[in-house]
C-alpha cells in the first residue's frame, strides 16, 4: 500500500475508533450503574494525571514524584471558584471556618455578575464557569510547574526525585498553614463541590481526549523528539543543540497544567476538596500506572491506569470475609493457574525443560489446597471466617511484580499502539529487494546465492506459466 | 581571519594541568588532525571548544566572535558540532530521529504550533526530513530505506559511527569536531570513512578538526597536523614534517638512553617473533 493510502486508512480507522469509544460510553451511560460510571470517570481522571506524569517520567526521563502537589493546586482552585453560594454561606456561618470575606468572594459567578454578564451567572451555565475555573487551576498549576522545573536544571536522577517529592509535600503542607488557610479553609476543606462534571463520562473523557491528543502530538513532534533525546542522553542532546533548561521546564509546565486539570476533575468526582485526598499515594498510583503500562508510551499508560483503577474500584469482594476453606480453594486455583501460565510462557519462550521442579511443587501445593478445601470443608477450623484487609493493594503489588519480571519495560514498553502495528506493517524491516541490496553491501559473495535463488524462482514461474498455457 | 582561533587557553582539573597555553588556528575548508599519546589532552581540547568545560584562562573565537563560556547548545547554534569518542547516540530512537533531533534548535515554531501541526510547522518538519536524508545519503545506501526506521541499538558499530557523523552534520554546523571517527572500524571501513571525511570537506563544505590514532587516515587527509603531549602543543605542520620531528618521536616512543640501542634491538626482534 502506498504511504498516502495508509494515511487515509489510518485517519478512517482513527475516526472509527473514536466512534466506537463514543458508542461504548453511551452503552455504559445507558446501563445506568452509578458504580460503573464512576469507575470509568475515575479512569479518565487518573488517566489524565498519569498521561501527564508520563511526559516528565517517560518522555523526558526525569523521575518526578510531586504530581499530587500540582493536582492539589488545580483541585483547590477549581473548587474555590465554582463553589455554590449555599456552600459558601455554610462555610461563612461555620464557627470553625478559616476563610474570610475576600476569599469567600472568589467566585467566577461574582466576577461574571460584576462584569454585567448575568446570563453566564445562572445555574444553567455552571458548565462554562467550570471550564473557566479548571483552566485557571491548570494555568496556576503550570506556574508552579515552572518553579519546580528550575531545580531540574542542576539536579539529576534520585536527587531530583527527592526535590520534586519535597515540592509536592510542601504544596500540601502550605495549603494547611495559616497563610493559605483563608483560601483552602485549612484542614476542613470544602464540601459541596459541584460533582456533575467529575462524575460525568462525557466531561472526563472529553478532557482525557484533549490530554491524549496533545501528548501524542507532542511526542511525535520535533519538541517530543528533543525531550526523548534528553531522556536518552542528556550530554549528547546538549551537544546537538537542544536547550536543556528550556525543554525540561517546558515538560514540567505542560505536565503540571494537565495535572491541574486532573485535580479539578478529581475534586469534582469526590465532591469535596480536602487535603487528605492529595496524599503522596496518589502520585504512587500514577507511577504504578506509568511503569506497568510502559514508561513513555501514552497508550501503555492508559492500559496501566485501567488496571490500577479497576482493581481499586472493583476490589471490594477481595476484602470481604470468607471461610478458610473458600480461601484454600481460591489459593489452590491461583496456584494451578500460575503453573499453567508458567507452562505456556516456557513453551512460547522455548525454555527447556518444559516442566521443571518448581512447577511440580506449585501444582502439588495447589492440588493439596484444593483437596483440603473440598473434602475437609466440614472440619471445625475450616469453617471459621477470615478477612484480608488490604488484599487490593496486595493484588496490585503482585501484578506489578509479575509484570516487572516478565516485561520490565511495562506492558507496551516504549512502543505506542498504532494501526501499522496492528497490521504488522514494519518500516524497519527490509523488503526482499532491499534485503538483497543489503546482502550485497555486506558481502557481495552472498548475493550470488540470492541471485541463484531468484533465477530458480523465475524459471519455476515461467515453467508454471507454460504448463498453464498447455 | 581563521575560522576558529584558540588563544593561550589553560585548563586544569585540580592539580592536573590538562591544557597549557595552547594556541590553535583552523582556517575555513581545512582538515586539521590533532594527534598525541593517550592523556595528551585531545578530548579535553574538544570539550573546551564545544563548551562542556570552560577554559581557566584564554579565549576561543569562532568566526571572530568569542565563544568562551557559552553553553554547548549555544555553541552548536553558532556552528560547531562534534562527535563523541565513545558514541553517544540516542540508542532507543530510530536513525531518522537521531538525525532530526540536531535540527531542532533551528526550528522557529513554538511547541504549540508543533502540537497542532500548523502548516508552517509541517513545512519545517518536511525540510528537516529532507535535510536528514541528505546528510545520511553521504554514507551511501547503508543508512537509507528501511534502516531509517530502525532503532540505533540494532545497528552495527560502524553504522553507529556513521549515524553519529550524520547527526553532527545535521546540526547545520560549519566546523565539525570528529573524535576518533574510525575507532573500532576494520581497515576497509577506515578507508571508506577516510574518503567520506574528504568528501565532507570537498562536497559538504565543512571544516574539520579531528582527533585520530590511525596514522594512515591522518596522513591521507590532513592538511595540517597538530601534536599534543601533556597538554602542550609540541609540533604543528605537514604530516611528514611532524612525524619526523624528534620531539614527536620522543613523545610517542620515549627518549633513547645512551647505550640503550642493543636493548631496543632485542625488543623489536622479540616483537617480530611474537607477531
Amino acid at each position: 500500500m502506498l504511504d498516502t493510502q495508509k494515511r487515509h486508512r489510518n485517519t478512517i480507522l482513527n475516526f472509527a475508533a473514536i466512534g466506537v469509544l463514543i458508542v461504548f460510553l453511551l452503552i455504559i451511560d445507558g446501563i445506568g450503574s452509578v458504580k460503573l460510571e464512576q469507575a470509568f470517570a475515575l479512569f479518565a481522571i487518573w488517566g489524565i494525571a498519569a498521561v501527564s506524569l508520563n511526559l516528565i517520567n517517560g518522555t523526558t526521563g526525569i523521575l518526578s514524584l510531586g504530581h499530587h502537589g500540582f493536582m492539589l493546586i488545580g483541585g483547590y482552585i477549581t473548587a474555590l471558584l465554582i463553589l455554590s453560594s449555599e456552600s459558601r454561606a455554610r462555610i461563612a456561618n461555620s464557627a470553625r471556618s478559616q476563610m474570610n470575606e475576600f476569599t469567600l468572594g472568589l467566585s467566577i459567578k461574582n466576577w461574571f455578575e460584576a462584569l454585567g454578564l448575568n446570563a453566564l451567572a445562572t445555574d444553567d451555565t455552571l458548565w462554562l464557569r467550570f471550564i473557566v475555573a479548571i483552566v485557571i487551576g491548570g494555568i496556576i498549576s503550570m506556574i508552579f510547574g515552572l518553579i519546580v522545573g528550575i531545580p531540574s536544571l542542576r539536579l539529576r536522577g534520585d536527587y531530583l526525585a527527592i526535590v520534586t517529592f519535597g515540592f509536592g509535600e510542601i504544596i500540601r503542607l502550605l495549603a494547611s498553614t495559616r497563610l493559605f488557610a483563608p483560601f483552602t479553609n485549612g484542614s476542613l476543606g470544602f464540601s459541596g463541590v459541584p460533582s456533575e462534571f467529575g462524575k460525568s463520562l462525557w466531561w472526563t473523557f472529553g478532557f482525557l481526549a484533549i490530554t491524549v491528543f496533545v501528548m501524542a502530538k507532542l511526542k511525535y513532534s520535533s519538541y517530543g523528539r528533543a525531550l526523548q533525546g534528553i531522556r536518552e542522553d542528556e550530554i549528547a542532546a546538549e551537544a546537538m543543540g537542544v536547550n536543556l533548561a528550556y525543554h525540561k521546564v517546558l515538560a514540567f509546565a505542560i505536565s503540571a497544567f494537565f495535572a491541574g486539570i486532573a485535580g479539578g476533575l478529581w475534586v469534582s468526582w469526590l465532591a469535596t476538596a480536602r487535603l487528605d485526598v492529595f496524599l503522596f499515594t496518589l502520585t504512587f498510583f500514577f507511577l504504578v500506572a506509568v511503569s506497568v503500562g510502559g514508561t513513555g508510551s501514552v497508550t501503555g499508560v492508559l492500559i496501566g491506569t485501567a488496571l490500577v483503577v479497576f482493581v481499586r474500584q472493583y476490589g471490594d469482594p477481595l476484602e470481604e470475609s470468607y471461610t478458610l476453606w473458600q480461601w484454600l480453594l481460591a489459593g489452590g486455583v491461583l496456584l494451578l493457574a500460575a503453573a499453567v501460565a508458567t507452562l505456556i510462557y516456557r513453551n512460547i519462550r522455548r525454555l527447556r525443560p518444559r516442566l521443571n521442579a518448581s512447577i511440580y511443587i506449585v501444582v502439588g501445593l495447589g492440588i493439596i489446597a484444593l483437596l483440603i478445601g473440598l473434602f475437609a470443608a466440614s472440619g471445625g477450623q475450616l469453617q471459621s471466617e477470615y478477612r484480608a484487609f488490604g488484599m487490593r493493594a496486595i493484588i496490585l503489588s503482585a501484578l506489578l511484580v509479575i509484570i516487572m519480571i516478565f516485561k520490565p519495560d511495562g506492558i507496551l514498553g516504549q512502543a505506542e499502539f498504532n494501526w501499522a502495528w496492528l497490521f504488522r506493517e514494519r518500516k524497519d524491516q527490509p523488503t526482499d529487494e532491499e534485503r538483497a541490496q543489503d546482502a550485497w553491501l555486506t558481502g557481495p559473495e552472498l548475493s550470488k546465492r540470492l541471485e541463484a535463488a531468484e533465477t530458480r524462482e523465475a524459471s519455476a514461474e515461467t515453467a508454471g506459466e507454460s504448463s498453464e498455457a498447455n | 581571519m581563521a575560522m576558529l582561533e584558540i588563544d593561550d587557553i589553560n585548563k586544569s582539573f585540580g592539580g592536573l594541568q590538562a591544557i597549557t597555553d595552547l594556541n590553535l588556528k583552523v582556517n575555513e575548508g581545512e582538515i586539521v588532525s590533532v594527534i598525541g599519546p593517550n592523556g595528551a589532552g585531545k578530548t579535553t581540547l574538544f570539550n573546551l571548544i564545544t563548551g562542556v568545560y570552560k577554559p581557566d584562562v584564554g579565549d576561543i573565537r569562532f568566526e571572530g566572535n568569542s565563544i568562551t563560556g557559552l553553553k554547548p547548545d549555544q555553541i552548536v547554534d553558532r556552528g560547531i558540532a562534534r562527535t563523541f569518542q565513545n558514541l553517544r547516540l540516542f540508542t532507543n530512537l530510530t536513525v531518522l530521529e537521531n538525525v532530526l533531533i540536531p535540527q531542532h534548535h533551528k526550528l522557529k515554531s513554538t511547541w504549540f504550533s508543533a502540537v497542532f501541526r500548523t502548516p508552517g510547522y509541517l513545512r519545517r518538519e518536511q525540510q528537516m526530513r529532507e535535510q536528514a536524508l541528505e546528510k545520511l545519503s553521504f554514507f551511501g545506501p547503508r543508512l537509507m530505506s528501511f534502516r531509517l526506521y530502525q532503532p540505533v541499538y540494532v545497528l552495527s558499530y560502524a553504522n553507529r559511527r556513521r549515524t553519529e557523523m550524520a547527526r553532527a552534520m545535521a546540526t547545520g554546523a560549519k566546523l565539525l569536531l570528529l573524535d576518533e571517527p574510525s575507532a573500532g572500524m576494520n581497515p576497509k571501513e577506515t578507508a571508506e570513512i577516510t574518503q567520506i571525511i574528504k568528501r565532507m570537506r570537498d562536497e559538504g563544505g565543512y571544516t574539520i578538526l579531528l582527533v585520530e590514532h590511525k596514522m594512515n587516515l591522518v596522513s591521507e587527509i590532513s592538511d595540517r597536523v597538530v601534536v599534543l603531549d601533556y597538554g602542550q602543543k609540541i609540533a604543528e605542520g605537514d604530516y611528514q614534517d611532524v612525524v619526523n620531528d624528534p620531539k614527536v618521536i620522543e613523545a610517542y616512543l620515549g627518549k633513547k638512553a645512551e647505550g640503550d640501542e642493543a636493548q631496543n634491538d632485542q625488543l623489536t626482534e622479540g616483537d617480530g617473533r611474537t607477531s
